[in-house]
Parts: structure tokens; sequence; C-alpha cells
């Protein structure tokens, strides 16, 4: 609510204030420069406003240090990057066990539950292979695997099919579309192309640091 | 801290891994070695000592004789006092006391060097018993005397033979390898102390540059508290006065010249810059590794990573490195030091402590105690470089770690 961002005398979001319900699918779409990643950060919890709240699964998390944001990101929260931000040395089931690294739990269990996803995400014969390996929209769907291991309440995507073609884009937003509508998973997704956003419940334009609807 | 990550990340990061642990481990291997061979000069120098059983030798330098006729004392060993030698016996520190009688004995038609020695002492020369070629070593009581090998061969002396020496007569009953012996108190002939006592008693020439009575000697051989060495030897200086030569493994030490024999503080000092450059090397290649992982660290902390999951993550990866790096550079070391150990090394013998008239055929020679150096790697030594690599390891890792963890992953993972 009221979200500001400045960095030095630049204001990147101007006074921004918006609600994503549980399971809503949200697009949001402006110009490249116009702030939205800025937005998106702000409500992931990567990065504090100047000013206002944000409150995230009924918790406001303005005043939460870097560490309690960190673990309130990986009990709450799951990323899609435009770039795939796969861990280069690690395979793929790795990649998408990633988040369950600092748990105490078995390498094993880790193992079953990124070969369930991997397998949701049709990547089940490729779980071995390093990211150097894998083509761009078999990164894009590791790196949602990995978004999803714990089974967060909201994905926040910023312009997750950026890198792709138009083919394995239009797959990506396929498996975006189905976890929304199949598993209730709420979707935050940032994306300068309005054809994209058409899947969404609901568009919110931006420009200029401001939403404008 | 997962180790299934650290092993992967470093081992496709080969170049900066293998850049890493071959700069750490020089440094280690350097300070091993320079530590070894510093160890090796300093046991070195033990060995003149040991080899006669002692751990210092006394003597006090004299006048030199007016007349060199009849047995006289070298200018290097004169009269130690029977009291005087109570007086460093009853000394805190020593353990043990050997003595023994050094004379120079000029006959009509031969030169003979003379040490009468104790017949059993487990200091001083009465070890000579183990280097007896054949024949018997001397008994108790009984005037006879053992000879040099080379010089019985020399003058074609035969076991059994008498050979007179200041007027005395003395069945050869064994000879003796000077070559296996000690080189500190070389003589050519080894007769019983009391012998040799007699013989310094009735010389007049002896007498008239340095009083002797019997009982009374001119070598003193000491064990003592390794500890306690330097002090003793000071304390010794303090009895028998400023003309005293009192050798210790320190003395040699010094005389053997080299660098590290010379100063710990300079094996300290090589031992200190060498680990600095490694320290420095391992830093700068992790500092570089890390700081290419920016990305990735914000990918870690976007997915629920906490500061210390990440610190903790990479200081794992540092101290295994660096202990990788610890057990390499023990390796090389043990290899270079086994090398080093083919090494040998010339310890000169004052020749003071082992005179012998200069107009002598070889009279005026150095003589050197040649050995090769021990050099090794004690555990301990070996222990301490491989857990100081652990400690370069944690520190760099958790130093590098925390500057590392700061970023903020939104910074590093806007999209290009």
């Amino acid at each position: 609510m009221d979200l500001s961002k400045k960095y030095g005398d630049l204001e990147v979001v101007k006074g921004v204030s918006l609600s994503i319900d549980a399971g809503e699918f949200v697009c949001l779409v402006g110009k490249s420069g116009c702030g939205k990643t800025t937005l998106l950060s702000l409500l992931s919890g990567l990065e504090k406003p100047t000013r206002g709240r944000v409150i995230l699964n009924g918790k406001e998390i303005n005043g939460a240090s870097e560490d309690e944001l960190a673990l309130f990101r990986r009990e709450n929260v799951g990323f899609i990057f435009q770039s795939f931000n796969l861990i280069p040395t690690l395979a793929a089931w790795e990649n998408v066990a990633l988040p369950l690294f600092p748990l105490k739990m078995t390498n094993e269990e880790r193992h079953l539950r990124a070969m369930e996803l991997l397998g949701k995400m049709d990547l089940g014969h490729r779980i071995k292979h390093l990211p150097s390996a894998l083509s761009g929209g078999e990164k894009q769907r590791v790196a949602i695997a990995r978004a999803l291991i714990n089974n967060p309440k909201i994905i926040f995507a910023d312009e997750p099919t950026g890198n792709l073609d138009s083919s394995t884009g239009e797959a990506i937003m396929g498996i975006l579309n189905k976890l929304h509508r199949d598993e209730g998973v709420a979707i935050l997704m940032v994306t300068h192309e309005v054809e994209l956003a058409k899947a969404a419940n609901r568009l919110i334009r931006m420009k200029d640091g401001e939403v404008v609807s | 801290m997962n180790l299934r990550y650290m092993t992967k990340e470093l081992y496709y990061q080969k170049r900066r891994t293998l850049m890493s642990i071959f700069g750490l481990s020089t440094g280690i291997a350097l300070l091993i070695v320079l530590n070894s061979l510093s160890l090796a000069y300093r046991q070195a120098a033990h060995v003149p000592l040991k080899e006669i059983g002692a751990d210092i030798t006394v003597q006090r330098s004299g006048d030199v004789p007016k007349d060199l006729a009849g047995a006289v004392f070298p200018c290097s060993a004169v009269t130690i006092r029977k009291e005087e030698v109570e007086k460093i016996q009853k000394l805190p520190g020593v353990r043990g006391i050997g003595t023994g009688l050094l004379l120079w004995v000029f006959d009509p038609n031969r030169a003979w060097i003379v040490l009468g020695i104790e017949k059993e002492n487990s200091i001083g020369p009465s070890l000579l018993r183990s280097s007896v070629t054949e024949g018997r070593f001397l008994e108790d009581g009984k005037p006879e005397a053992l000879v040099e090998q080379a010089y019985a061969r020399q003058f074609g002396i035969r076991l059994n033979d008498a050979i007179s020496v200041a007027d005395k007569k003395f069945p050869v009953v064994g000879f003796v390898d000077a070559s296996r012996a000690a080189k500190i108190a070389i003589a050519n002939v080894y007769l019983p102390l009391k012998e040799a006592e007699d013989l310094a008693a009735s010389s007049k020439g002896l007498q008239s540059v340095s009083p002797y009575e019997p009982g009374d000697v001119n070598l003193l051989f000491i064990k003592a508290d390794q500890e306690k060495i330097t002090d003793l030897a000071s304390e010794m200086k303090g009895i028998l006065g400023n003309k005293a030569t009192v050798a210790t493994p320190d003395s040699f030490l010094k005389l053997l010249g080299s660098l590290f024999a010379l100063s710990d503080k300079f094996t300290l000092a090589a031992s200190l810059i060498a680990i600095i450059i490694a320290v420095l090397i391992a830093f700068k290649t992790m500092a570089g590794n890390i700081a290419e992982r920016a990305r990735e660290i914000g990918v870690l902390k976007a997915v629920g990573w906490t500061n210390r999951n990440v610190v903790y993550q990479l200081m794992l990866e540092s101290v295994i490195q660096c202990f990788i790096a610890g057990i390499l550079g023990l390796l090389i070391a043990l290899v270079a030091s086994f090398g080093l150990s083919f090494m040998k090394v010339n310890i000169p013998i004052p020749w003071e402590m082992s005179p012998t008239p200069h107009f002598l055929p070889g009279g005026g020679d150095q003589i050197f105690k040649t050995l090769r150096l021990p050099v090794h790697v004690p555990w301990n030594l070996a222990f301490f470089a491989v857990l100081l690599s652990i400690i370069i390891g944690g520190l760099t890792g958790g130093l590098l770690g925390r500057h590392i963890s700061k970023i903020k992953p939104s910074e590093v993972l806007r999209h290009e």
C-alpha cells in the first residue's frame, strides 16, 4: 500500500497501492523502465520500499531483517526470472532442490521432491543435466519447478518468456496457466508483451512508476 | 551447508580451484620445507657433540708451551682443577660428566697426541669402545694403549707391540678407527686416564706452563638438560673464567653459517612471507571466484538462503580447498624434504677442540664432520601446517562470504 521506491533522487515507484488475492493471476505490464521489476521486487520482499507497506500472506514484511525476509521467501514465495538464473554447476534436479539445501532433510527427500516436480514439467529425462546442456525452454521449466518446490502461496515471475522464442514462450505460459488453474497458486507476472498478459485474471498497467489502470 | 553443492562448485570451477589450491599449497610447502631445513641444521649442529655423548664440551685455553719436549698441554686445553669440575657437576641441569686429558708428547723420534680416557663412562671419549677395529678396549688398572689405526699403519705399529710414550712403555692392545669416531679430541694414542695423569704430573715442561695435579683434567664432556644448555654454558664460563671455551650445539650452528642455521628469525620471517604470499594468491583467486558468483549468491538469497547459509556454504568451499592445499603442500614438502635429505653438510670442528701441532702433517688442516642433512618433516609441523591451511580457509571464506552475502538479490538479478 502506497509503495514508493527512490534510488537517490530518482523515484522509480510512486505511491503504488494494489492487492492480489489468493490464487489470482495478475499481470503487470508496461514499457521498459517503467518500474515493473522494482515493484515486483518490493512486493516479493527482495527490496525494501522507501515508503509504504507490503503485506504478504497476512504478514507485514517491511520491518523484517534480511534473514527474516529470506526465511519468509523460502516458505511463501517462488521466483521465475527472465534469464532463468540456474546455478551452472548444479544438475537440473539440484537446481530445483536449491531452496531445500539449507533445510534439515536428507538428500534423498530433496531428490524425490525435485524429481516429482521435474516429472510434472516433462523433464524426467533431463534430471542429471547441467543447465548448459538444456534448451531455453527446458531451463525455464527447471526454474518453474524450483519456484514450486517450497509449495509457495505466490509466484513472482519477471518476464518469464523474455529470453524464449514465441512457441517456447507459449509453452511456458501454458505451464503457468495450468499451475494457476490446477494448483491454485497466485501469480504476479511482469511482462511488456500485452499479448501474454491476456491469460491473466487481471491486468495492471504501469507508466513512469505509477499504476495507470 | 551442502556438500554436494560444494563438491560440484569446486569440480566445475577447476581452473580457479586449482589455482587457489596450488597457490596455497606452494606456500604451505615452503613453510614446511623452510622449518624442516632449519630444524635439520639444528639437529646437524648437535651431531659433533652427540657423537662424543655430550651436549657441552668445556676447555680452557692457556699459554703456548715454551719448550716442545716431553708431555705438554695444547694451548687450547690447559688445566681444569678438580674443584672446578666438582662445581660444574653440581650445577642444576647437569645430568652427567665425562673427563679427558689431552696431551702432546714430543719424544726425541716421534710426536704423539695422547688422550687419557675414562674406561667406563657413556659420556666422553670412552665411547671409542665401539670404534675398536682390532684387539680390545682398555681394561681396568692396566698401563696399556690403543692406537689410531691410520697412525699405526703409517708408523708400522702392530698389535701387542710396546710403544714408548714420554719414556714409559705401553703395550698396544687394540686399534681404533678415528674416521668412525667423534671428531672432537682426536688423538693418536689413547691411554687410561690414570696413565695420562701420571704423564702430565711428571712433566716439568707442562707444570711450568699450567700447574697440574692428578685428578685435574683439561677436557670436560657434559650431558645436560636440553633447555638449560645456554644457561649452563654461561655459568660454566663464570666458574672457569674468561679463557674458558664452552662448545654447545648453538656454537656449531653458528659455524655452519647457513641462513637457516644463523637465525630462527630468518626462518620465521621467510615462513611468514611464504604464507602471506600464498594467502594473498588464495584470497585473490577466491575473491575473484566469489565476485563472479554474485548473481548466483543473489539467486540463493532470493530462494530463501539466509546470509548465514551463504557464508557457511562459502566457508565450507574455502576450508575444503585450503585443506586440500594443506595436504598437497605437505606432500610436496615431504618429497622436497626427502630430496634435501641427500644434501651433505660439513660442520667445521674448531682446531681448539681437536688440537694438532701445526708442524705435524695435516696439523693445520680444518677438520670437518660431514653428514647427510637430517631433513625430515616432524608430525607436529605437518599437523600445524594443515591446521593453518584450514584456518586460512575458514578466515578467507568467512571474510569473503560475509562481504558477498551483503549484496541485494534485486540488484544482481535484474534481467539484462
